[in-house]
């Protein structure tokens, strides 16, 4: 059974009954899923869940979904790891990486959210699904689109690299190069939305497709053993998933299923787009949109739609916010990478970046819990890291000339190891 | 009957010189069949942003009052904002 009262404007407060609609008619303000979390005690429990599915649908109760899930059956539930080598390097004693830079089946956090739109969209009965990307969102919409056999659209700016168009297009969506600037897409984008009617999985679903981001902190609660990190650092692009960590967090401690135990969220992005960053740090209200200029493509959102929100609960947690340079970013990836074999994109290596630099200035104390947010695979970005990384030396086949590299190498592994 | 031609926008007055001028007062009377209904506005001292509905019979009289106050500095984006992701 569904326990979805319906839709509730995150502003003015205004219901409507769950349509494919995002943006209420009042005041502009985004719709949100609203529950009937009095329904649900008792009969959504700790057993319960963990006696669901070894995916992202084990949280279906809190989903907004009313029939049986068309994707996304192996999504999620991706590892929380105690990252004890990169503890040691930062000196802090419960420090954990949840990381889905392993999500099947495109690899990122978007699986989560994409499954819960297109289960969604099919719901609802759209022949169509689409989304407007220039990487990971679009792999995910083309990859559980052809999964669940519903005709997809991808919307790209024409200049795209080549490498990123072939992650979707292996996955047979029609991709629909827009000549102009991004303003173009994103203005081009709504208007099909609208004329065609169409799901949008960001657009006319955002309010379901946010809600599949939950998962992510309920995960956090669960593989913790029912217990809230008390520092969660997470990156902000679109404003998507702060958020809904800390709903998740909410929703499992009114629930009763973890203790309301502090849980500071943390918003971390790069230099080169920080918009939530800025706002935090000059205590404003007001999202300031920018230019992006950075090498975290994934989070390089100028004028995110979320991003009030993200913010608000950024405060409201107690939390905080910081940048990371594009260098600090590609040595944190190396530095993920040498300490815990976990290969991530820029994005990951803006979080840790900022994890590093919380840490490092006392923010966060070292002694207490901390979640690393990792959300991509860095297989996917190696553009990123590939021109900061010592090539391979060529010797004969000769023992005494690998001797004589091993002797060498030896004296340079503190260097190569000092990122 | 004549198509009436729509807009949902935020409006950014990114500087103390955008906030207090009158600009939207300005484009109205610049464009006067285009009509407006501000639906949220947040205003601090240096930076102002609105939730504004445009419209107007003339697709291109909408276009053209849009586009006067992006020449006054004022950023207009969807009020979806940035919808293209990585």
């Amino acid at each position: 059974m569904s326990y979805v009262l319906g839709l509730k404007c995150k502003e003015c407060g205004h219901r409507v009954p769950v349509a494919p609609v995002h943006v209420c008619e009042q005041c502009f303000g985004p719709y949100e899923v609203e529950y009937d979390y009095a329904a649900m005690k008792g009969k959504v429990t700790r057993a319960s869940i963990e006696a669901g599915p070894k995916s992202l649908w084990r949280y279906r109760d809190l989903l907004p979904c009313e029939g049986e899930p068309v994707t996304g059956l192996h999504s999620g539930l991706t590892p929380l790891r105690k990252a004890k080598r990169l503890a040691a390097e930062l000196g802090c004693s419960q420090l954990y990486i949840k990381d889905d830079s392993c999500n099947y089946p495109t690899y990122s956090y978007k699986e989560r959210v994409v499954s819960v739109a297109i289960t969604k969209a099919v719901e609802f009965g759209f022949d169509t699904v689409g989304c407007a990307s220039t990487g990971n969102l679009a792999n995910s919409t083309a990859a559980h689109a052809a999964a669940a056999g519903i005709r997809c659209f991808v919307m790209i700016p024409h200049d795209l690299e080549q490498g990123k168009v072939l992650g979707s297009l292996i996955f047979g969506p029609t991709m629909v190069r827009i000549r102009g600037t991004y303003d173009d897409v994103n203005r081009l984008c709504t208007e099909i939305a609208d004329k065609y009617g169409w799901a949008i999985v960001n657009v006319n679903l955002r309010p379901y497709y946010t809600e599949g981001a939950k998962t992510y902190g309920f995960e956090i609660a669960e593989q913790l053993g029912w217990k809230l990190p008390q520092h969660t650092i997470v990156p902000t692009a679109g404003g998507t998933i702060l958020p809904k960590i800390y709903k998740g967090y909410q929703e499992l401690i009114k629930l009763g299923l973890v203790d309301d135990t502090p849980a500071k969220i943390y918003s971390a992005q790069a230099a080169g787009c920080n918009p939530v960053v800025t706002a935090i740090q000059k205590g404003s209200d007001i999202i300031e949109p920018q230019k992006p200029n950075t090498i975290a493509k994934s989070i390089a959102i100028g004028n995110p739609a979320d991003g009030y929100y993200a913010a608000q609960v950024v405060k409201d947690s107690g939390g905080w916010g910081e940048s990371a340079t594009d260098q600090e970013i590609v040595d944190a990836i190396r530095l993920l990478g040498r300490t815990e074999g976990i290969w991530t994109e820029p994005a990951g290596g803006t979080t840790l970046a900022v994890a590093i630099k919380l840490i490092q200035s006392g923010r966060i104390p070292k002694d207490e819990s901390i979640v690393v947010s990792i959300t991509g695979n860095g297989l996917k970005t190696q553009e990123a890291v590939q021109n900061e990384l010592p090539y391979p030396q060529v010797i004969d086949a000769k023992l005494s000339d690998f001797d004589k590299l091993l002797a060498s190498s030896k004296s340079r592994e503190p260097a190569l190891a000092s990122v | 009957m004549a198509q009436t031609y729509s807009r949902r926008c935020w409006l950014t007055f990114p500087t103390r010189s955008q906030v207090e001028q009158p600009i939207i007062w300005q484009m109205s009377r610049k464009y006067p069949d285009v009509k407006f209904d501000i639906r949220q506005a947040s205003v601090q001292n240096e930076i102002g942003i609105m939730a504004v509905l445009f419209e107007a019979d003339d697709q291109q009289e909408l276009n053209d009052a849009l586009d006067y106050l992006r020449s006054q500095g004022v950023t207009v984006e969807p009020i979806e904002k940035s919808v293209v992701e990585g």
